[in-house]
């Protein structure tokens, strides 16, 4: 019983993590019809960038998000200039990222080798340590990530609804054309946006190198489990991600504990269907999207 | 008889009401006119009565069967088809392409062959021919408008629905415009023509009815209905003057 | 139905071919087996192409048919005893089941069927990789070894046989690409591939259509799958299920063109040519680099593909492929064939990579 609460816990922190992965792509894809593949490849050089910091620098590994963040932030954004001289459609977007991707995979295995790079317990004190509610761990990482995640998503929840980016970025997703007519930016603010996503990537890309070990065919492993929490959650939804993250966490740690690591992916995928089936707007409804 | 009867058609557009209930009917052989000022729900009408969305409440029928949850494939077998506001040919094909694809499906069911020089009629009829084997990228506004009309006349239909066909046009095409709907309606199909053009619907309407924010408001003879005092306040409240 | 010029050269070909293995014992087997990988990438590609190409529905999942192919083999032939093809055939078929199961899932919903589609299909490679981890019946992480798998004596041995074999499923892939290309269930997809809701109002019942063609491109590539598995010595799912298939399919669908059958046929070709003399020339990694490059590249720089910009432009490619071989043969900078091939075929891309100037450029059909 206590291996299934334990699983249960481990699975809501790893909710956290995966509503931050999850974030930026629902927010790109809701908002700027951009289907950006390439977000995975920022949390995994994200990843990478951390290992590099810590294990040449010898930092402590948090202090990477002060560089990784703003460094992917303006790829994000340059990635989104790029889109937008283009005039690319929904459609292309997802080639054109899917090549950014191979190229970026290509480049990390390049760099750092098809060998599993770990931060050692000297160099990450973090991954040993836990804080214990009676027997149950809660990992530091982990723990740190789902506070970030949760800080995250209402921060910019905050930010859709009540600031003037926010309204210009609600307008944009509702209708571009008319949007654009009334004055807003397009080129900034989907620039802008697509900066915060590929910050959040990158943020989640720290979390991760603090969690586990790292090669370069790890990013192909969460395709699926950011696909079923975006669905789930509802494009566009900052509070629908979250909560469908927990879920998908939830579920995937269940699932190991039932069957084995390889259950994992198999349940979340049975998640994904059931919600194409029965409710494709998403687990809150389409009435309750912040865009 | 090829009628066409809507009892009570409501849709919603998230928190948009576009049609609060509209009834009416169009009878075999009528060219009803439907006008009314922006946003009054005359395209979701169309969309609702061609099987392009789906109706969320009331009844439609036609020629005697219930069609309210039909699929889009299956209303064009019963011979109702419909233009669009902004022409939708299909972006990679010819003209003749365009035209031949309805005729391999629908009522025709041809192979692409035989599709082919069928399609060459439509485009006469519409004037195209010479353009049979342009890329649609290569025709201008007017063309594309013929070439929506040659495609849905390729799908014989009973009953046409005619979505702004004159919006964009100049006087010389709109005259050959009018020309052109005249002689559809003297083959025999009926016609229900959205416009914006008050002018030439009165001139070509047997019947009138006037939508205002999801309602009707009027209905009857056009020349009468179009002095009726709430279809006035209606069209210059919101609107300055008739293109 | 009449047999079309296209269709009947293709049956001609394809009877040619099958003698070769016959006039091989001067060459090098190596040449053999290379023809039977750039048949089995035709395959993978024009069966990629026959539903993406037409319908627009963009499929990341070709791994995954490709996977059940292989371990469909290795679950029936080598672990319980399956003569080779009735298994050929179910693994076509559980192939083609897998396809229709996400089309049904899919196909139904009101909203964002193509991106979702897409996504889908990226996700469902791996979770078939985690399925056939899970199951010891299939794999359970063990792998399993094809070595000891019985082969058909009456094709030949071994290089001419998977030669005949690979030749068949690519000739079918091709057929089918240019029976599709021409009928009505073609049409059918390129007016959903140009606009869905107008093709439906105007009759075409898109969700049979979809399903129809999802299910022939998903029988095609397992079938391919399940023939390559024979020289495969030991199947593991990571060799299996991976990103490789899938990628190479798109990019050769894209490099050749989408929207005619020859499109996937001259793509696999040079991606396979290229690829191949990159790994033997030791630069695998570089391999990865220019398949990500190219691929965005074409979307953004040649959109209609390599085949229909070199008809557009025969001389440039002619001269390309010219300038090409020219110098490896007269300097006798290769022994091998195919090599002095890639560098032809490198030439001619190049230079029909360079831009034109066209009347009206139709743009390329991935749209959901």
């Amino acid at each position: 019983m206590s291996l299934l609460s334990q699983a249960v816990v481990s699975g809501v922190l790893a909710g956290g993590l995966y509503a931050m992965m999850s974030l930026g792509m629902s927010l790109s894809w809701g908002v700027l019809k951009v289907i950006n593949l390439a977000q995975f490849s920022f949390i995994l050089l994200s990843a990478y960038f951390t290992y590099q910091l810590t294990v040449s620098l010898g930092i402590d590994p948090f202090l990477s998000i002060l560089v990784c963040v703003p460094l992917f932030g303006l790829a994000g954004m340059a990635l989104q200039w790029v889109f937008n001289r283009i005039r690319i459609s929904e459609f292309e977007s997802l080639l054109f990222t899917f090549g950014l991707f191979i190229i970026l995979e290509s480049l990390a295995a390049t760099v750092w080798t098809a060998d599993f790079r770990r931060l050692s317990t000297e160099q990450n004190p973090y991954v040993s340590e836990s804080i214990w509610i009676g027997s149950i761990a809660l990992p530091v990482p982990q723990l740190a990530a789902f506070v970030a995640a949760i800080l995250v998503a209402f921060g910019v929840r905050h930010l859709l609804r009540n600031t003037h980016f926010g309204r210009a970025v609600r307008a944009l997703a509702q209708d571009r054309d008319v949007a654009v007519a009334f004055g807003v930016d397009n080129g900034k603010v989907s620039m802008q946006l697509a900066g915060l996503a590929a910050g959040f990537s990158a943020l989640a890309g720290v979390f991760i190198a603090m969690s586990r070990a790292i090669f370069p065919g790890l990013a192909v492993e969460w395709f699926g489990i950011v696909f079923s929490v975006v669905i789930l959650g509802g494009l566009g939804s900052t509070l629908g991600t979250l909560i469908a993250a927990v879920i998908i966490g939830v579920v995937g740690a269940v699932a190991t504990v039932w069957g084995g690591p390889p259950m994992a992916p198999l349940a979340v995928f049975l998640v994904l269907i059931a919600t194409l089936l029965f409710r494709p707007e998403g687990i809150l409804g389409a009435a309750r999207r912040d865009t | 008889m090829a009628d066409l009867y809507f009892d009570d058609v409501t849709k919603r557009f998230g928190g948009v009401q576009a049609l609060a209930g509209v009834s009416g009917q169009v009878e075999q052989g009528e060219i009803v006119g439907l006008v009314g000022p922006n946003g009054s729900g005359k395209s979701t009408l169309i969309n609702l009565l061609s099987g392009y969305l789906e109706a969320e409440g009331g009844k439609i029928t036609f020629g005697g069967e219930d069609i309210t949850d039909r699929p889009a494939h299956r209303i064009i077998e019963m011979g109702i088809a419909r233009t669009y506001q902004i022409p939708r040919p299909f972006g990679t094909m010819t003209a003749l392409e365009n035209v031949s694809l309805p005729l391999m499906f629908g009522t025709a069911r041809h192979d692409p062959g035989r599709a082919r020089s069928e399609a060459q009629q439509w485009l006469e009829f519409t004037g195209l021919e010479r353009h049979a084997d342009t890329p649609v990228a290569g025709l201008n506004l007017h063309q594309l408008k013929y070439l929506e009309l040659a495609r849905a006349l390729a799908t014989r239909p009973r009953l046409l629905f005619l979505d702004e066909v004159l919006s964009g046009l100049n006087p010389t095409e709109i005259t050959q415009s009018i020309e052109m709907v005249r002689r559809i309606h003297a083959d025999g199909i009926t016609i229900v023509i959205v416009e914006h053009l008050v002018r030439v619907v009165t001139e070509l309407a047997t019947r009138i009815v006037v939508l205002d924010r999801g309602r009707v408001i009027a209905e009857g003879e056009p020349t009468t209905v179009m002095r009726d005092p709430e279809v006035v306040v209606a069209y210059l409240g919101t609107r300055g003057r008739h293109a | 139905m009449r047999l079309r010029p296209a269709a009947a050269a293709t049956v001609v070909l394809a009877v040619a071919l099958w003698f070769v293995p016959e006039f091989a014992d001067g060459f090098p087997i190596f040449y053999l087996l290379f023809a039977y990988n750039v048949f089995f990438w035709i395959a993978q590609a024009s069966s990629w192409n026959l539903f993406t190409g037409s319908s627009g529905y963009f499929s990341f999942g070709q791994g995954a048919y490709y996977g059940v192919g292989v371990y469909t083999v290795g679950v029936l032939v080598a672990k319980r005893g399956w003569p080779l093809l009735p298994t050929f055939v179910v693994a076509g078929i559980l192939g083609a089941l897998l396809g229709l199961f996400i089309g049904l899932i899919v196909f139904r919903l009101r909203k964002l069927r193509g991106e979702i589609f897409a996504l889908m299909t990226l996700a469902v490679a791996f979770v078939m990789g985690a399925v056939a981890r899970v199951s010891s019946t299939i794999d359970g992480g063990q792998g399993i070894p094809l070595s000891g798998v019985e082969l058909p004596q009456a094709l030949g041995d071994f290089p001419a046989m998977i030669f005949r074999l690979g030749l068949i499923v690519a000739t079918l892939a091709v057929l089918a690409a240019q029976v599709l290309h021409h009928s009505r269930l073609g049409w059918g997809l390129f007016a959903i591939r140009d606009d869905e809701a107008v093709a439906e109002n105007l009759g075409v019942p898109t969700f049979r259509f979809k399903m129809m063609a999802l299910g022939i491109s998903a029988f095609l590539a397992s079938l391919s799958g399940a023939v390559h598995s024979l020289q495969i010595s030991y199947v593991t799912i990571e060799d299996v299920f991976n990103i490789r298939v899938p990628l190479l399919v798109i990019l050769m669908s894209i490099l050749g063109g989408t929207r005619h059958w020859m499109g996937p046929v001259v793509g696999a070709l040079v991606v396979y040519t290229l690829n191949d003399r990159l790994n033997a020339a030791g630069l695998q990694d570089v391999s990865d680099l220019i398949v990500g490059g190219l691929l965005i590249f074409m979307i953004v720089a040649v959109k209609e593909g390599l085949y229909l910009r070199a008809r557009q432009r025969p001389l440039r490619a002619a001269i390309g492929f010219a300038v090409g071989i020219g110098p490896p043969i007269v300097l006798g900078l290769t022994d091998s064939a195919i090599t002095v091939m890639a560098y032809g075929l490198l030439g001619a891309v190049l230079l029909l990579m360079l831009p034109v100037t066209a009347p009206v450029e139709e743009a390329v059909p991935v749209h959901g």
